[in-house]
């Protein structure tokens, strides 16, 4: 069964990772393919792919499209290669490391058409793809154990990696493979920008500074409003 | 008149500390821009009384009208595959110019499929900025900005809601419990829940979640590695909505499903690779704690540290509730 798990270019942040390892865990059933959009073929995400003992295929969608896309292009485009490749499950971060939005996935379960599960902590593939899938997930105070038709897409939020020792070299990591968006049957020139939905950028220095007493922290702690 | 949808979440029947405060936020938004406040309530089949003791306090905290939906598939936890169609109905019957959800996971869930279906903008980890001295006359109302930090901290986005032309579906970050604003008497209208779209999905079983409570709270309080003890004796001096986040070794699990308003960093947690990117967007403000009694940073991550910044902040606790809590 095709398990697709989209990472973030350049470099894949904590969801992504979190993804893949969500995806590493599915077993011997899972086929798992790593696809990731735009940027070089050379990223830290196909590294990281290439490190992980679970991934059998390594897919890159190249078009110079793809170099800045909105959300919705990218949805569009990742549900599109989801079923060139046929896949039955699809994983992605939460939201990426730049605006942190998480709206690439939604977008890709609605051109998909496929039930989007956010939260995902765990998940078990069923036994035949015309069985529920099994998932974990947190919402409303507790964990709960949800059963899905395939496909589906699932989206995992960031967290903290388990520090391991380090494995041994991997004897033989996947090539990666380029996927134009012409062999998905997406005419680029047809592409066009979406209006900006993200808002006004203000560039500000992150408050990280800010200091406080002890006593000014208590305050903050019992205020009102 | 232009309408605001504010999604009501419960947990073990109660409304949420975050949805009260969400449709606060609503109500004051609505004062200043002129609209009208809905309140939208999902649950499983509930007793009218306890229907109208819910209403109630929605309704205090400020919601004109409350839009009530029973059903069997809404007696559990709000996912997309058992909630996105009421909501997306909802939407499209009043074509809200706003709709926000509480911190809790809710908005993470539940919103980006909706503005999907909406063709509207999305915000997660939302804060809402009304600009007082921006008025226009005719109609009187005031700009509302939303406001977030993006995930990689380098920057605001802000939408400006009047001037967008489209909706916005914002998940707000946790603020302070407000005290009710309104009536206790909304008017009541219940909703039909359309069938799932994915017939087939279904919960089957559930156990509580540990972190379920950190991810309500306003202020998250991150301190290094407590003794047991110490934490506990702390955890019993903080007021409502806020709680404390300790280190362990993979790192504090609250730090990754927490929305609050505000993260105050002790200096025994600032050198104990405090995981804070992952969780940045979702803080508006990120306060160090210093002074006099704190730890020098070499000291700070040493064993017994975090004890005595915990009794410290304890004791401030203490003297700002004798002097009547707020400056």
């Amino acid at each position: 069964m095709i398990v697709l798990v989209c990472l973030e270019t350049p470099s894949p942040g904590p969801a992504s990772r979190a993804a893949l390892r969500l995806a590493s865990t599915l077993g011997d059933k899972a086929e798992v393919v790593v696809l990731s959009a735009g940027g070089n073929a050379d990223s830290a995400s196909f590294e990281l792919a290439r490190q992980t003992d679970t991934v059998r295929r390594i897919v890159h969608l190249q078009d110079s499209a793809l170099s800045k896309p909105d959300f919705l292009t990218l949805g569009m485009v990742l549900a599109e290669a989801a079923r060139h490749l046929e896949a039955r499950v699809v994983i992605a971060g939460e939201h990426s490391d730049g605006e942190g939005q998480g709206m690439v996935p939604a977008a890709l379960a609605h051109h998909l058409q496929a039930p989007l599960f956010a939260r995902v902590q765990g998940a078990a593939l069923p036994a035949t793809e015309n069985a529920g899938m099994q998932l974990t997930v947190r919402s409303g105070g507790r964990l709960c154990k949800v059963t899905s038709p395939l496909p589906v897409v699932l989206t995992t939020p960031p967290a903290p990696e388990i520090r391991s020792m380090p494995s041994e070299a991997r004897q033989s990591s996947p090539a990666v493979e380029t996927l134009s968006l012409a062999q998905l049957g997406i005419d680029a020139s047809r592409l066009v920008p979406r209006p900006n939905l993200l808002g006004t950028l203000v560039p500000s220095p992150a408050e990280t500074g800010q200091r406080k007493s002890f006593d000014e922290a208590a305050r903050l702690l019992l205020r009102r409003r | 008149m232009a309408s605001i949808v504010a999604y009501i979440e419960l947990r073990e029947g109660a409304i949420t500390g975050p949805s009260l405060f969400v449709v606060a936020e609503a109500r004051r938004i609505a004062d200043s821009a002129g609209a009208t406040v809905f309140a939208l309530l999902t649950v499983g089949p509930v007793a009218q009384v306890e229907m109208d003791r819910l209403a109630s306090e929605i309704s205090a905290a400020g919601a004109d009208r409350v839009l009530c939906s029973s059903a069997d598939t809404l007696d559990g936890p709000a996912l997309d595959v058992t909630h996105g169609g009421l909501v997306a109905q909802v939407a499209a019957h009043l074509r809200p110019l706003l709709v926000l959800f509480p911190a809790g996971g809710t908005g993470v869930g539940l919103g980006p499929p909706l503005a999907m279906r909406m063709g509207a903008a999305y915000m997660a980890n939302a804060s809402v900025d009304i600009c007082e001295e921006d008025r226009s006359p005719d109609p009187a109302s005031q700009r509302v900005l939303l406001s977030r930090w993006r995930a990689a901290r380098n920057g605001q986005r802000k939408i400006d809601v009047s001037d967008l032309e489209r909706p916005v579906v914002a998940g707000l970050v946790s603020g302070p419990f407000p005290p009710p604003a309104g009536e206790p008497y909304a008017e009541v209208e219940m909703v039909p829940c359309p069938d799932a779209a994915v017939p087939d999905a279904r919960v089957i079983d559930s156990e509580v979640d540990t972190a379920a409570d950190l991810e309500l709270c306003r202020v998250l309080v991150c301190a290094g590695r407590p003794t047991a003890a110490s934490a506990e004796a702390f955890r019993a001096e903080l007021p409502e909505g806020t709680r404390l986040a300790t280190m362990d070794d993979s790192g504090s699990p609250a730090l990754w499903v927490a929305a609050p308003q505000d993260l105050l960093v002790l200096p025994s947690a600032q050198d104990s690779g405090l995981p804070l990117i992952a969780c940045a967007a979702a803080i508006t403000h990120v306060e160090s704690v210093t002074g006099a009694g704190a730890q020098s940073p070499e000291l700070a991550s040493q064993a017994g540290a975090a004890d005595t910044e915990l009794a410290e902040l304890a004791a401030a606790l203490g003297r700002a509730r004798s002097r009547g809590g707020t400056p």
